[in-house]
């Protein structure tokens, strides 16, 4: 098979996966009654209820936005640039949340901060109830979204540290105190992961659905789910995600422009064991402290409240009895989704790197868009386009939830491999082929090899984002095929606190697991070095 | 070895896909019935397992959420029409399944089961099935003396800003504005929800959410199901229920069943028809009376929930369910404009 053959197809699948779904529905969308009617979408634009929708998911998003950058960027710059004791453990605690569905934080916090939480039960009712009415609103939900989503700026400070020329830096500390060269040379320099970082995480919490319907917050992405399920009002529903699909263009073009040049040059150093690190002396206790504190309110406080709440080996047995199935459903859907993740992935980021097809950087956006848009507009996409007597066995099969997946994870893996692949010098794979070898041989026997741990934690972080992922494998997920997120979601309605709280502990248990495999895996680059 | 260990993992990951997919598309020795349910899942999925138990059949269920406002398996009926996946629905109140039957979604079934069953509570052609009921009730929080004895209390200048009640446009609360339309007349409805307005009684998200807001004292009282309130007395919550409009002549209690629905072309008819037989059994219908959602049997004679009366010392609303539905979907434009969407 040729090289451009194999490609193709991949760009194919990935447009089949993902876009071609969120097409089928617009173009649905746009019929009524056998006519094109663009009704549904006056429908919307005359309702101020609407607006006041997207108001409300625009300041969240802004919110969220702020707050993880304020944060995320010094804390990145923390752990990735200073001497700071214990920086792989604050590293790996920050992220946590990331891996976990978001409404698991959200219920945790609950559990700490709810009418009947640990704190109505040290404080009082009287307090409870204040700090319920503050939790379940707007509030709760930028804590919640900000916890989940600091680590995105703070990891891809941390990674775009790694792609500054430390001697810029050294040469500017002749002259200036790191605090001017952060300022001066630094951070400029990082603004391209800083600007994605802010991005990704407006778009994620935009798009966010969970945590907003948990805490009783309407917000736009809602509306389109109930529409589509509470009045299946098909045309309703995608008029209502069309605008979340236009923010999410919108702001991906900013981006692009704005960066132009600049995004897609991050290319690891190749020195980083030799990256100047700033000591930070006397201070560098209070700092750890500091960074010890936020990690305890952010991420061990309510995980703590989650495990107290569910501190009964009774709740745990009950939780095993009534989503033992749906706990081995998620880990091989998620254990599928993300080989298939890594295989497309791995193609996907080898075209964007090597530029071997004139539609490179359309398949690299299609990629981004699909990650970005809310899963609820991706899951309506599909079954709008597989619900047919022909398409059963996708349809009607568990292939229907991989499909999603795969449609919205593929940049996560596109981009790891692509950054991989960077590091890969071509005169290795050009060796081969004067050699002889064919293009399939040359990266079975060659690239992949040498890509092997970018691989690897594509592995990773595929399956961690299809164990978590809710609102596509809710929307749908075929008969007896609900995956732990699902089942948790289900059983939230009635469902007692200490068996949620048990399964939202398995999930989080599930989800960090591959962690420790992580951990086996040395960091992206060390190959080049040390081959 | 770190080779060989990736290696086995991705091995591992594909013959287990490869596994479950066969398993997904050929059908199993097993007798098979797929149901959509919108009965709460702690509720429903026990009875489903004892169903499997029982029979031998395996039961393969999509449950709603509470974001879908349990409607989200009805819509995804209504989606595959052309393609029904299900066999059964088992719906949480009749209305949505007199919808099924009017978009044609329904199948004529007459359980032997439900024979016992009062013919209010069916529907006369056998397109559904109601069993286990929840009344409408209000609940109160105990520190009112003198409680509200009837929905028109929500228009009484008495109660002004101190009473809720859930989202008129979802759930039960829909279904009995909808049928206090049909007794009332469009005139006498649309006063009443202008008397709500004007009373500034307060809409919460849900009738949990109200059960809440009551238990905490915010409320005086709300129109809730039956199972919100007795949950909320099992949890110590400082409240009482009360059964509207029971005094003689009155406008009654408005009863809100279960329903089993068979599907039109379903794959397993036969299946189906002994899950429905078994969910408009009396055991099923004692079993659902003793959780905690405390349903009220409608079979004559079935061990209820304490708290609650059995259904023939009730003055129930008098309703036909097909009207309620039709007029539900009549009077949705005029909820959503009352509700300023």
């Amino acid at each position: 098979m040729s090289r451009r053959f194999v490609l193709a197809l991949t760009a194919l699948l990935v447009f089949v996966s993902g876009m071609l779904p969120v097409l089928s529905m617009l173009l649905r969308s746009l019929r009524n009654d056998d006519r094109w009617s663009l009704a549904a979408y006056r429908g919307l634009l005359g309702s101020a209820h609407q607006w006041a929708l997207m108001e409300h998911s625009l300041v969240l998003a802004a919110l969220v936005t702020g707050l993880t950058l304020i944060a995320g960027v010094p804390l990145g710059l923390l752990l990735g640039k200073t001497d700071l004791p214990g920086r792989r453990l604050y590293t790996g605690l920050f992220a946590v949340p990331l891996l976990l569905p978001p409404y698991v934080l959200a219920v945790s916090w609950a559990d700490l901060l709810g009418p009947d939480g640990l704190l109505a039960g040290m404080a009082g009712p009287g307090i409870a109830r204040a700090t319920a009415q503050w939790l379940f609103g707007l509030p709760g939900c930028v804590l919640v979204l900000s916890a989940v989503f600091l680590p995105i700026p703070m990891l891809l400070t941390m990674i775009f540290l790694r792609t500054v020329d430390p001697r810029l830096e050294e040469a500017a500390r002749l002259l200036a105190p790191w605090p001017t060269v952060l300022r001066g040379i630094t951070v400029p320099l990082i603004l391209p992961g800083i600007a994605l970082a802010a991005v990704l995480v407006f778009l994620l919490s935009f798009g966010e659905f969970g945590v907003p319907t948990f805490l009783r917050y309407d917000v736009f992405p809602v509306e389109s789910f109930v529409q589509f399920s509470a009045f299946y009002d098909f045309q309703a529903a995608t008029a209502a995600a069309a605008p979340m699909a236009g923010v999410t263009l919108v702001l991906l073009l900013m981006e692009a422009a704005s960066l132009r040049g600049r995004a897609g040059q991050l290319r690891l150093s190749g020195l980083e064991r030799g990256l100047p690190r700033i000591g930070l002396g006397a201070g560098r206790m209070a700092w750890a402290a500091a960074t010890a504190g936020l990690a305890v309110a952010l991420v061990l406080v309510p995980i703590g409240a989650l495990v107290a709440q569910s501190a009964e080996v009774a709740a745990y047995q009950e939780a095993l009895r009534h989503a033992g199935d749906s706990l081995l459903r998620s880990l091989v859907y998620a254990g599928i989704g993300a080989t298939l993740l890594t295989a497309i992935g791995f193609l996907t980021g080898y075209l964007v790197q090597t530029r071997a097809l004139a539609v490179w950087r359309a398949v690299d956006s299609m990629t981004l868009f699909l990650f970005a848009l809310p899963g609820t507009v991706i899951g309506i996409g599909l079954i709008s386009l597989w619900n047919t007597p022909w398409t059963n066995l996708v349809y009607a099969t568990p292939a229907i939830i991989v499909l999603g997946y795969l449609a919205k994870y593929t940049a996560l893996t596109s981009r790891i491999s692509a950054t991989q692949l960077g590091l890969i010098p071509a005169s290795m794979e050009e060796a081969a082929q004067v050699a002889g070898a064919g293009w399939a041989r040359r990266m079975a026997l060659i690239v992949a090899p040498l890509a092997r741990r970018g691989l690897a934690a594509a592995w990773l972080v595929g399956y961690l984002f299809s164990l978590r992922d809710t609102d596509i494998t809710m929307l749908v997920y075929p008969p007896g095929h609900d995956t732990l997120p699902v089942r948790i979601f289900t059983l939230m309605a009635n469902g007692e606190p200490a068996l949620i709280a048990a399964l939202c502990t398995l999930m989080i248990a599930a989800s960090v697991l591959p962690l420790a495999l992580l951990a086996l895996v040395p960091r992206l680059g060390r190959d080049l070095q040390d081959p | 070895m770190k080779r060989f260990a990736s290696i086995a993992l991705l091995v591992t990951a594909v013959v287990a896909g490869i596994v479950l997919w066969q398993r997904a598309r050929v059908p199993t020795v097993h007798p098979t019935v797929v149901v959509y349910v919108s009965e709460d899942q702690v509720f429903s999925e026990p009875i489903l397992q004892d169903f499997e138990r029982e029979t031998g059949i395996r039961v393969q269920a999509v449950y709603d959420t509470e974001e879908t406002k349990s409607t989200g398996a009805m819509n995804r009926l209504i989606a595959e029409k052309d393609n029904p996946q299900a066999d059964v629905y088992w719906a949480n109140e009749p209305i949505r399944a007199e919808v099924l039957k009017q978009r044609g979604i329904a199948a004529p079934y007459v359980s032997p089961n439900a024979r016992t069953i009062p013919p209010m509570f069916r529907d006369p052609q056998g397109y559904w099935s109601g069993f286990s009921a929840r009344a409408r009730v209000f609940i109160v929080h105990e520190a009112v003396k003198d409680p509200p004895h009837g929905v028109r209390d929500y228009t009484d200048p008495r109660w002004n800003g101190r009473a809720v009640i859930a989202n008129p446009l979802f759930g039960t609360t829909t279904a009995e504005i909808a049928a206090l339309f049909t007794i009332w007349g469009d005139a006498q409805g649309r006063a009443f929800l202008e008397g709500l307005k004007r009373n500034q009684i307060a809409i919460s998200s849900s009738n949990g959410e109200s059960a809440d807001f009551v238990s905490a004292g915010r409320y005086a009282f709300a129109l809730v199901d039956s199972d919100d309130a007795v949950n909320r007395m099992r949890h110590g919550k400082p409240v009482f229920l009360v059964y509207p409009d029971q005094e003689p002549g009155g406008l009654g209690a408005f009863i809100v069943p279960n329903a089993a629905v068979l599907i039109r072309g379903a794959p397993h008819p036969e299946a189906a028809r002994r899950l429905i037989d078994y969910l408009l059994s009396p055991q099923t219908e004692r079993k659902l009376a003793l959780a905690d959602c405390a349903q009220i049997p409608l079979h004559p004679g079935v061990q209820g929930p304490p708290e609650l009366k059995p259904l023939d010392h009730i003055r129930v609303m008098p309703v036909h369910y097909a009207d309620v539905a039709r007029k539900l979907t009549e009077i949705q434009p005029l909820l959503r404009s009352w509700l300023g969407l």
